[in-house]
Order: C-alpha cells, then sequence, then structure tokens
C-alpha cells in the first residue's frame, strides 16, 4: 500500500517523460496520475487501524544486507496525515500548472509527478539511507523546477536554495552514515535511541535549513518569490514539512537526550523565527513576501510545538503542519492568480479586487481569516495545542506565541485589505476577472478541506499518535514500594522511541500520601537516569471515579 | 429543549451558507428576509428552550449536550458541547430576539445597497457566532465563538469596503480584541495546564483546589478579564468603538450595543467561580468598569457624531455592567445587560432612522428641529433617552440602580465606586438630552431644510421616516424599552435574580437592603434629572453660556489622548522594528551572508582554478611527483 | 618453484622495467610532439607489463600475465582515442605541440 503510494507518481512520471504526449495530454495525465494518488490515500486511510500504535501498512525488503540498509516502508498516524496534505496539495499544484499552461509540459509534469513520489517517500521511509535517499530525490526536481520556470530572478533563487540545502543535506549524510555505522543498522524501527548530541545536531540543522527555521532562512525569500506559483505552493506547505517530519521521527524520538539537553536554545530561535517572520511580514511589500515570511513564522511555531515534547505539542504540531500545508498552498495559488490579473504582487498597486469579484473575496478572505487563527479555525486549534504544550515548558513560550497571535492579524488583515479593500489600485484592470471555475476547481476542494478541519480538528490531532490508548499499556501500580521505577521509565522510553504518547497514569490504592511518594519517584525515575523529556503524570486514584 | 437549543444556534448558520452559496441565485431582498426568517427561528427555538427549562426544578437546570470531540488530547479534551442553563437561554433570548429585530430592521436600511446579501450573510454568521458564545459548554468552545464574534465584527465595520476609514476601523477593532483573545488563551493554558479540563463543571468543580496558589488565580482572572476588557470596550481597551461605528447603523445596534460587546460581561458572569477565587481582580473589574463609564460620559459630552455619541454611552452603559458583576451583583449586570440591549438597540435605530432620513449625514451639528418632521422617530428616541437616563418607569430605571444599590457595601472602595456611578448618572442625562436637543430641539437647520424639507414641498417622493420594516422593529423596542424593566423591581419582586440563582448567585455583601435601594434609586433619579435640565438649560433654548476650558475639551475631543498613546507606544515602535528587521536584519544579515558567502566560494574557485595551467606536462608532472611522494609514504610508513 | 630458475633473476626483469618505465616518463614530460608523447606512454605501459610478467613467473601464479593481457587492451584502445584526437588536431590545422593546447586552462 505504502509502496503503491510512492511508486504510482513515480511511475506516471517516468509514462510522462518516456512517452510523446502533446501539452494538453502530459497535463491530463499528470492530473489524472495526481487524483488517482489522492484516490489511493483516502484509501490507504480506510485501511489505516488508528487505534492500533506503531508501524502499520509498511513493506520491508533488503537491500545492502552487510551495511544493514534496507527498503523499509510504512506509516505512524501522523505520517498518514501528511501524506495526505502531500497528495491533496500536489493535486492542486499539478491542476494549477496545467490550467496555467506551463511552457516543456512533458518535462514539467514528469518533474511535479517525480516530486510527489519522492515527499510520500521521505514520510514513508524507516529506514535512514533510504529517507536520505528519498530527501535528496525530492529536492533536485525542486531545483530544476525553480530554475527552469521561475521569474526573472530565478538563478540567483536556485543558486541560494542550491547552497543551503546542498551545505543541510552533506551535514545530514554525514550524521546518517555515522549514526548507522554506530547502531550497526540503518533501519528507524528496530535501532534504538543515541545520546550523541553532535549527530542530533547534524540532523537538526539540515531540518532546519530545510524548514526554514531562522537564522537559516536566507534562501526563502527568493525562493518563494521566484518560484512558479504552485512550485512556491508546493515548497512552503509541502517540503517545509519534511522537514517537520524528519525532526520528529529522527531528531526527537531518536536522541532523547540531545533533544532534552538543546531544546531550550532551539526553542529560543524557533520563538525568534515566530516573531521576526510575524514582523517581516507586516511590512513586507508584496504579496508573496507576505506569505513567505508568515510561513517563516508558522514554522518557528511548528518547532515550538515539537520541542515543547509532550502530547499536546506533538499533536498541535502535526495538525499545524497540515494545516499550513493546505493553508499556504492556497494562499500562494491564490497570490498565483492574483498575479496574472495584475501581473505585479506589489501590495501598494492592488486594492479594491472584492468589488465584483466575489469569488475572489471570499476564497481570499475565508483562507486569510484561517490563517491568521481566528478562534474556532483549524489554525486556532492547532496554534492552541501548541501553545498549550510548550506552556508546560514555561509561560514565556506560550506569551511569545499569543503575541505572535496578534501579530498574525495584523499582517493577515493587512494582506487581505490591500488586496481586496480600498480603492482600486493602479495595476488592476476593470476587465480583471473573477476566479474562472477552473481555479475554483483546485481552490475549492483546499478550502473545503481547511473548513472540515476547522470543524472537526480533532480527526487530525487525535488520530496522530496512538497515544491515549497506549497509556493503559503502561499504567502500572507504582504505588507498591518495590515497583522498581526504571521499569516506569523504561516504558515511558519505548513509547517514545515508538513515538507513542508520553503520559503515563499511575493508579494507586487509595492512599494519596502513596500516589505522591510515586509520583515523586516516577518523576525522579524519567528525568535524570535518561535525561528524557519530563513526563506529564496524573494520578488517578483506584475506586474513584 | 436540547434540541431546541441546537435548532437555535444552527439555523443562522444555515442561512448564511445558504445565502452564500446561492450567490446571485437569490434576490437581495430574498437574503435579507432569509436571514431575518433564520434569526426569528432561533428566537422561537430559545423560547421553546426557556420555557422547557422553567418547567425543570431549579436545582436541575444545566443541561450537556456534545455532538462530537471538537479537540482531544490525552487527559484534555473539549467537546463540541452546547450549555443550556437559565444564564444560557437568558443570552440566548436577548441575542436572538433583539437580533432578530435589527436583522429586520436591515432589510430596510440596506435597501439599494448593491452588496446586500453579503451583509445579510455575515449578520447570519454573526448571530450564529453570538449564539456559539453564549451556549458552548466548555472555554475553548467559548473562545471560538468569542474570535467568531470579533472576526464577523470586522467583516461588518468593514462592509464599505471602499472607504479607508472603515477597513481602518475594522483591523483595530480586530486588533484590539486579538490582544484579548491571546490574554484570554493564556488563562485556558493555565487552566489546562491545572485542572486538566476546559468544561464548566469541571473547572468550576476543581477550580477551589487551585486557591492556595494566589498568583494562579489572579493571572487565570486577570487572563480572562483582559479578553473581557478587550470585547466590551472597557479601559484600557476601549479605542476601537467609537471608530467602530464605520459601519451600518444596525450593525452597531446590533453588534456594538445589544450583544457582542456585553460578551465582557457574560463572560464574567459565567465564570464567576473562577473570578470569586481572585477577589483583588473582580475589584479590578469593577473599578475598571466605573473608570469607563465615567470617562465615556465625558468623552460623549462633545462628541458631534450621533452614532460616536452613542457608542459612547454604551461604553458607559457596560461600565455600569461590569461594576455590577465586579461587586458580585450578577443577575443585577445581567438584568441590566438585557435592559441595555432593549434600549440602545432603540436609540441606535432611531438614529438610524435620522441617518437614514438625511441621507447619511451623521455630524449633529448639521441637525436640528428634527421633532416635527419625524415626530415617530423623536417619540421613539426620547423613550430610548429616558431609559437611558433611568427615569421611572423606563427600563434603565430598575436595572441601573440596583448596580448601584450593590456598591454601597464593600467598604470605602464601594462607596467610592457608588459616587463614581452616581456621577455617571449625570453625565449619563446631561450628554443624552445634549444630543436630543440637539438633534430634535430648535428650528430646522439649513442642511436639514435642504433634505427634509424641500424635497416634500416639490412632493418628491421620499422615504420619510421610513418603511415599515424599520418603523415596526423601533416600535416593538421602544416598548420594550418601556417595558422591559418591570419583570424585577428590586425591593419587590426579583424573578430574575432568582432565575439565575443557580448558576450565579449573588454574593452576599452585593446584596442590597431595601434602604440602600432607596437611597441609590432616589440619588440616581435626581441626578439623571439634573443632568437632563442641565442639558435643557445648555443646549435648548436658553443657551446658557457654560465657561470654556479650553484645555478640559481638547482633552476631550482627543478622547483623553489613547489613541495618541497607543500609537506612539505600540504602533510606531512596531513597524520601526519591522521596518528595522526587514532593511537591515534581512537585507544586510541573511541577505547578506548568502552574498558574501557566494563570493568566497567564487575567489576560492579562482584560487584553485590557476593550478590548471592546460599543460599537458605539468598534469603529467603533477602524477608522477604524487606517485613519488606515495611511494615513499608507503615505504618509510611500513 | 622449478620454472623461476629457468633464466636470469627477476631483479634483472625489474631493472629493465624500471629502465624502460622510466625512458617513457621521461618522453611524456619532455617531448613536445602528442605523438611521441603516446608512444613514450606505450612504452611506460610496456615496463609496467614486463614487471607484472616478471612477478607472475617468479611468483608461479598466473594472475600476473593476465593483467599485463588486460593492459594491453587498455593500451590499444587508448592508442586508437589517441590517435584519433591527434587526427583530429591536425585536420583543424592546429599545431601537434602539446604546450600549445591548452584551452583547458582554469
Amino acid at each position: 500500500m505504502t509502496t503503491a503510494l510512492i511508486l504510482l507518481p513515480a511511475g506516471g512520471a517516468l509514462l510522462v517523460w518516456l512517452l510523446p504526449w502533446t501539452r494538453f495530454w502530459a497535463g491530463s495525465f499528470a492530473l489524472l496520475v495526481s487524483l488517482a494518488e489522492v484516490g489511493l490515500w483516502i484509501e490507504t486511510l480506510i485501511r489505516f487501524d488508528f487505534s492500533r500504535p506503531g508501524l502499520q501498512l509498511g513493506a520491508h525488503a533488503g537491500w545492502f544486507g552487510d551495511l544493514g540498509i534496507s527498503y523499509h516502508v510504512g506509516l505512524f498516524g501522523f505520517s498518514l496525515w501528511l501524506v495526505g496534505m502531500t497528495v491533496v496539495v500536489m493535486a492542486a499544484a499539478v491542476a494549477y500548472a496545467f490550467w496555467t499552461g506551463r511552457e516543456r509540459a512533458r518535462a514539467y509534469f514528469g518533474l511535479q509527478l517525480f516530486l510527489t513520489g519522492a515527499i510520500v517517500g521521505v514520510f514513508a521511509a524507516q529506514d535512514l539511507l533510504l529517507f536520505y535517499a528519498f530527501f535528496e530525490a525530492m529536492l533536485i526536481p525542486l531545483y530544476v523546477l525553480v530554475g527552469v520556470w521561475g521569474g526573472p530572478g530565478r538563478l540567483g533563487a536556485t543558486l541560494k536554495f542550491v547552497i543551503y540545502t546542498m551545505a543541510g543535506s552533506l551535514l545530514m549524510l554525514a550524521a546518517v552514515i555515522v549514526l548507522g555505522i554506530q547502531q550497526g543498522s540503518f533501519d528507524l524501527v528496530s535501532t534504538g535511541t543515541s545520546g550523541n548530541t553532535w549527530i542530533f545536531l547534524g540532523f537538526v540543522a539540515a531540518f532546519a535549513v530545510k524548514a526554514p527555521l531562522f537564522p537559516f532562512h536566507g534562501w526563502l525569500p527568493d525562493a518563494y518569490r521566484e518560484a512558479p506559483p504552485e512550485v512556491s505552493a508546493v515548497l512552503s506547505g509541502v517540503v517545509s514539512k519534511a522537514a517537520v517530519y524528519g525532526l520528529l521521527r529522527i531528531a526527537i524520538a531518536k536522541f532523547p537526550g540531545p533533544t532534552h539537553d538543546v531544546r531550550v536554545p532551539i526553542l529560543v530561535f524557533a520563538a525568534i523565527g515566530l516573531v521576526y517572520g510575524s514582523l517581516v511580514a507586516f511590512r513586507a511589500p508584496d504579496v508573496r513576501g507576505v506569505i513567505a515570511y508568515s510561513s517563516l513564522a508558522q514554522m518557528g511555531l511548528i518547532v515550538l510545538g515539537l520541542f515543547a515534547a509532550n502530547d499536546l505539542g506533538f499533536d498541535g504540531a502535526i495538525l499545524q503542519s497540515v494545516n499550513h500545508g493546505l493553508l499556504s498552498a492556497t494562499l500562494f495559488l491564490l497570490a498565483g492568480g492574483i498575479e496574472r490579473r495584475t501581473a505585479t504582487g506589489e501590495l501598494s498597486r492592488l486594492g479594491g479586487m472584492a468589488r465584483g469579484r466575489p469569488a475572489l473575496a471570499t476564497m481570499l478572505m475565508t483562507t486569510g481569516i484561517i490563517a491568521l487563527a481566528v478562534p474556532g479555525s483549524s489554525a486556532f486549534a492547532g496554534e492552541f495545542l501548541i501553545l498549550a504544550g510548550v506552556f508546560r515548558q514555561g509561560w514565556i513560550w506560550a506569551v511569545i506565541g499569543a503575541g505572535a497571535i496578534v501579530l498574525a492579524a495584523m499582517y493577515m488583515l493587512r494582506l487581505i485589505s490591500a488586496v481586496l479593500h480600498r480603492e482600486v489600485g493602479p495595476a488592476v484592470p476593470d476587465a480583471a476577472l473573477d476566479l474562472r471555475p477552473a481555479e475554483l476547481g483546485f481552490l475549492v476542494p483546499l478550502v473545503a478541506c481547511l473548513l472540515g478541519l476547522s470543524a472537526w480538528p480533532a480527526a487530525v490531532s487525535h488520530r496522530a499518535f496512538a497515544g491515549t490508548r497506549a497509556k493503559q499499556a503502561v499504567a502500572t501500580e507504582l504505588a507498591s514500594s518495590r515497583t522498581p521505577v526504571s521499569a516506569a521509565a523504561a516504558a515511558y522510553q519505548r513509547c517514545l522511541a515508538a513515538l507513542e504518547d508520553a503520559e503515563i497514569v499511575i493508579t494507586t490504592a487509595t492512599d494519596p500520601a502513596a500516589s505522591a511518594r510515586a509520583e515523586k519517584k516516577l518523576e525522579r525515575g524519567c528525568r535524570t537516569p535518561s535525561g528524557a523529556i519530563d513526563v506529564t503524570i496524573s494520578v488517578s486514584q483506584a475506586g474513584s471515579p | 429543549m436540547i434540541v431546541a437549543a441546537w435548532i437555535c444556534l444552527s439555523s443562522p448558520l444555515a442561512a448564511a451558507l445558504a445565502i452564500a452559496l446561492a450567490g446571485s441565485r437569490i434576490s437581495r431582498r430574498g437574503a435579507g428576509y432569509l436571514a431575518t426568517a433564520s434569526v426569528f427561528a432561533s428566537f422561537v427555538a430559545a423560547c421553546v428552550a426557556f420555557f422547557a427549562l422553567w418547567g425543570d426544578a431549579p436545582h436541575d437546570r444545566s443541561h450537556y449536550s456534545t455532538v462530537w470531540t471538537w479537540l482531544e488530547l490525552g487527559s484534555f479534551s473539549a467537546g463540541l458541547r452546547i450549555l443550556v442553563d437559565p444564564l444560557s437561554t437568558m443570552m440566548m433570548l436577548i441575542v436572538s430576539g433583539v437580533g432578530a429585530l435589527i436583522v429586520g430592521y436591515s432589510v430596510g436600511y440596506m435597501d439599494g445597497d448593491d452588496e446586500e446579501r453579503r451583509y445579510f450573510a455575515y449578520m447570519a454568521i454573526f448571530v450564529f457566532s453570538m449564539l456559539l458564545l453564549v451556549q458552548s459548554g466548555n472555554l475553548l468552545l467559548l473562545l471560538a465563538g468569542w474570535g467568531l464574534v470579533g472576526l464577523s465584527s470586522y467583516l461588518l465595520i468593514g462592509f464599505w469596503q471602499e472607504r479607508p476609514s472603515a477597513i481602518a476601523a475594522a483591523k483595530k477593532a480586530f486588533v484590539m480584541n486579538a490582544f484579548g483573545d491571546a490574554t484570554f488563551a493564556l488563562a485556558l493554558f493555565l487552566l489546562i495546564q491545572h485542572t486538566r479540563s476546559l468544561d464548566f463543571d469541571t473547572v468550576f468543580a476543581r477550580a477551589p483546589g487551585l486557591s492556595s496558589n494566589h498568583w494562579l488565580v489572579n493571572l487565570v482572572a486577570l487572563g480572562l478579564l483582559g479578553g473581557a476588557v478587550a470585547k466590551s470596550a472597557q479601559l484600557p481597551l476601549q479605542t476601537w468603538l467609537p471608530d467602530a461605528m464605520e459601519g451600518p447603523t444596525p450593525v452597531s445596534a446590533l453588534i456594538h450595543a445589544a450583544t457582542m460587546v456585553t460578551a465582557g460581561v457574560y463572560l464574567i458572569v459565567r465564570t464567576h467561580p473562577l473570578f470569586e477565587l481572585a477577589p483583588k481582580v473582580e475589584d479590578l473589574a469593577a473599578g475598571l468598569g466605573a473608570a469607563t463609564l465615567l470617562l465615556a460620559g465625558l468623552i460623549a459630552l462633545v462628541q458631534t457624531d450621533i452614532k460616536r455619541v452613542i457608542a459612547y454611552s454604551t461604553m458607559s452603559q457596560i461600565g455600569y455592567m461590569f461594576l455590577g458583576a465586579g461587586l458580585g451583583a450578577y443577575a443585577n449586570g445581567m438584568f441590566h445587560l438585557m435592559t441595555h440591549a432593549f434600549f440602545k438597540a432603540l436609540l441606535f435605530m432611531a438614529a438610524g432612522l435620522v441617518i437614514h432620513a438625511l441621507a447619511g449625514e451623521q455630524d449633529i451639528r448639521k441637525m436640528g428641529g428634527l421633532r416635527g418632521l419625524l415626530p415617530r422617530t423623536y417619540w421613539a428616541f426620547l423613550v430610548g433617552a429616558l431609559a437611558l437616563v433611568g427615569l421611572p418607569p423606563f427600563a434603565g430605571f430598575f436595572s441601573k440602580d440596583s448596580i448601584l444599590a450593590a456598591a454601597m457595601h464593600d467598604g470605602w472602595y464601594g462607596y467610592l465606586l457608588w459616587v463614581g456611578g452616581l456621577a455617571g448618572t449625570f453625565l449619563t442625562g446631561l450628554y443624552t438630552f445634549r444630543m436630543l436637543f440637539v438633534v430634535f430641539g430648535g428650528e430646522p437647520s439649513p442642511f436639514v431644510r435642504e433634505h427634509l424639507i424641500r424635497p416634500r414641498r416639490r412632493g418628491e417622493a421620499h422615504h420619510g421616516e421610513g418603511p415599515f420594516s424599520m418603523t415596526s422593529t423601533v416600535a416593538i423596542l421602544a416598548v420594550l424599552s418601556l417595558i422591559g424593566g418591570w419583570i424585577q423591581f428590586a425591593p419587590l419582586w426579583i424573578p430574575v435574580t432568582h432565575w439565575l440563582d443557580v448558576v450565579a448567585p449573588t454574593l452576599p455583601h452585593a446584596e442590597a437592603t431595601s434602604w440602600q435601594e432607596g437611597i441609590s434609586s432616589a440619588l440616581a433619579v435626581g441626578l439623571g434629572l439634573a443632568g437632563l435640565v442641565a442639558a435643557w438649560l445648555v443646549y435648548s433654548r436658553r443657551r446658557v453660556a457654560v465657561p470654556r476650558l479650553p484645555f478640559a475639551q481638547r482633552a476631550l475631543e482627543h478622547k483623553f489622548y489613547f489613541d495618541e498613546a497607543y500609537d506612539l507606544v505600540f504602533y510606531r515602535p512596531g513597524v520601526a522594528t519591522a521596518r528595522l528587521f526587514g532593511r537591515i536584519v534581512e537585507g544586510l544579515v541573511v541577505g547578506g551572508s548568502i552574498v558574501g558567502l557566494g563570493r568566497g566560494v567564487g575567489d576560492a574557485a579562482r584560487g584553485v582554478a590557476r593550478a590548471q595551467t592546460g599543460l599537458l606536462r605539468t598534469y603529467a608532472l603533477a602524477i608522477a611527483g604524487s606517485l613519488a611522494v606515495l611511494v615513499v609514504v608507503f615505504i618509510s610508513v611500513r | 618453484m622449478t620454472l623461476g630458475i629457468l633464466g636470469p633473476e627477476v631483479s634483472w626483469y625489474l631493472a629493465v622495467a624500471a629502465f624502460l618505465f622510466a625512458t617513457g616518463a621521461l618522453g611524456v614530460l619532455l617531448r613536445r610532439s602528442p605523438l611521441i608523447v603516446l608512444l613514450s606512454l606505450e612504452i611506460m605501459l610496456n615496463g609496467a607489463n614486463l614487471a607484472l610478467i616478471a612477478f607472475a613467473r617468479h611468483n608461479g601464479s598466473g594472475a600476473g600475465q593476465i593483467f599485463a593481457l588486460a593492459v594491453m587492451a587498455v593500451a590499444a584502445s587508448e592508442v586508437v582515442v589517441g590517435l584519433g584526437l591527434i587526427v583530429a588536431i591536425s585536420r583543424r590545422h592546429l599545431d601537434l605541440d602539446v604546450d600549445k593546447l591548452r584551452t583547458l586552462r582554469g
């Protein structure tokens, strides 16, 4: 199943490249393949059993047996959601490209399909070297897509993008090799955790460049501005989530000790990125600039959630990743639509586009409002979980995050009113049309996904980690003074390594003093010997409702 | 009852969706009727829920209903959960009842605007959000409704989106409310951490266990108060409300007078178990209310825009409600919220009739002598004004005075608040009747002649006092403003207090005795009358000269310089920092670093390139030389 | 074992091989005509071949001889490419002088 998800678009790409399609047929075939991929994902979703912890729908085959490298793919709950977001956004991007009619259609659509397969591979890979291979396979089509089909400044943008990501990739390769050789196997599921801070930092640096996190975002403004709109949508919406996945699946899950030690500096950088991105977005002169820097801010927020390193933060980070993927893709596609109509993205030359264009106004307004996390929206649910999670690490992070919500309102409202409201801008011709049915065809599903998530965010957040049920498995009678605390700590470690819930419920006898003792013991046991993430402990007394 | 509550909540949402999806397939007027009908259906459903609840035993009047889990994590979960209890049904009745009247009024008011459909869709969304706010069964959903009413307020203030001032006002309202949302959310984080729940029943049950942690309970209450203050336009987050008058007048009536701005009071009453743990914060809320009511009353004295005068009076009246809720007289605060919804909606809608008749003019200096020209409007406005000042037997008399009486207990602080509230009644009389006399009294001004008398003489078709949809709703509200207060007369019969007792019992120290009620009422009525007489002396025929205080006048006209101060303290530094980041950090450091990196790589490449001479023999020599070195190394190392 | 003594000591062969290799190397380094450079390269290869065969005989295993055969095959193909290049250069009326063919300079 997972393999089919990877191979379907890759095979489609080969067909597009090899057969002599005309531009129209190449586009429609690519669109068909990406829609089939969405269908395949829905099938996967139906087959997926959310109540079961651990890897599902996996496939395992030897590759280089003597090096411990294998083809091992499979999905966790959260990777399933990231894959879903990917296939939906990629289908919309392909539809947009098909609608605008890109030059050299066969090469273009082949690359888009190949990119889809590679990203799905990144989210499914359970072998370090396989992960690295997919990660690189994801970057190469992007270099070409930005460099060939981009705007006038595409060469500089591509160069920066290549230099930054190559540097990150090399660090990651080194980290992958050292970790694999230390562990004796590159398999992510069967190997244990590591305590080496340097390897951890290698991974974090690679993902920080890819996300991007402040201050590694030098490539971001140019790449997001110069790439074709649908490629920007993929870059900011989907590709950045590969970094989120990597941080979660490798950096945090495999390095609990270093995560605990280096957490505060990472949180500091994430918080700086959040505020900094919001502020720069507030002054950005063009539509794509606002979206690009808001992406920087959002990635900062997601990383805050990840390094909150508790259930609320993880769930929130995954929910917010899905949200932000859909949101920034929609916004970039809308920006592309606006640029096609006005030939500019400068906010000072836009304005008044709402009058007579109700569909455009509704789409931009709805997306913008969800993006600024108005309470009740899915983005709000994600931010709320992240901030509630990071609040446990210290109130200051949540205060910064809450302040960033205000800033988000400021830059998003500025974008909305600069495009839609006020008097009609000089670059807006009267003949500029409302959104065409074809454009609505790929925008409405994206917005519908967002509205659906707003009505039921728990669909994603509650099904990302098979956590809450696992806690019963860990529940132990620690009240009896003989139960070794280290056993509970080990159980907790196992849970963490399998990315399950990090919560332990202690069921005690009715004696409150005993449960308080147990709580103390467990806290000591989980904090000091493993150096791990602190555990959330709730004490429920047996017999009480 | 539960079904009725869900119908009440979902019917406006369904109407909004239907209008949005139908697009131009539905006529403009049809959209208006659809929205009105849906809100009226909500009102009917709210009535059903109310009477069903009435039939229950008093202690069994809380009913929760969850459809699905909105957000769930480990030990904490928040469902899409509504609560039907006396407090929420009371709010449901006010919101849907007044809402139905005002949406119906808009059918006439907005007639001819070419984006009527959008207007009615927004109005329906607003009513849905407000109902979500008051019906929610947990704090997270309450925050969701809280944010959604802010959103619909933003959409409706900026409804005329070509006006830069309207868009700026809308953004200002949203951003200041976002600030309140942020403090609200922070309070919720604290609650999640310490009570592991956001459901009202669980939180309130576990809250007393937190009372030993003074910091915690104070912070939670402060965070909630921050949200309440921002939403209800109290000090120090009050500056958005006057600007919000850029929206259409029915919007001001519904959102910025009758319902949304009073949500802060509802929040305090709803979460009173949390506030009661932090008496200091309760005192602060009461103090802020008193300060706001005085400040707003003073500013209202010099305003020249008819809607802004009413907006300041709204701020001032909400100040009274905060005063009551902060003191623990929850039922009195809620009762005043209800009567205020009646008479303030009436005032706004009567003002809307005036504005409508004068082709959109809002400056009271250009008005005058309208009494003879718009007699029915005049009477409606007069009823609203008398209710606002609180003269018997109008609604405000019954609700406002018992708030003042409740203040008389609380030591010197209570008496200070009491004096402030009494001073406020004098100001209320003064600014209300200043407006009334300037607009309706005297001879018709040249502007009025131009717009009302001349067209009539020429026999041109003029809408006069407005179509039936507008005048009928105003009439209903006028009747409500007259009799709406009679349901509770503090010393004699108190059904509202009894009704709310199971949810928010009045604190013992806020229960007023009969003599306190008597003294407060007498003084308040007397001072209100004094204000009326002063206004009559100054602004009616007599025109008594008032000593001019240029400094004071300037301070009032600048609304005590709050806007200027916020601009200087927050907005400008923010913009400057953003610009600094954008230019210097982004341009030079981040952008510059990559340029430098590229240049460095280029230089290095040039250096290495020099070794590539292109001479074959150099290469051969290099190979031979390296080989020789390797041989030596191998031999010597072995 | 017995094969090793049917002739001079292995060091003699190595001396000749070294001499051939040095001659070739000098030719590659000093001569300017590409033709002669190619020729000198062949001489170097043959020196190496001689060493391989001598060791093979000395050690009594056939592997060295196989290697020598492979080297000869490579040398032949190399000559094909090299001579082709030289013909191409002279066809374009360029000087047959390795010091002047330096378009690959960085």
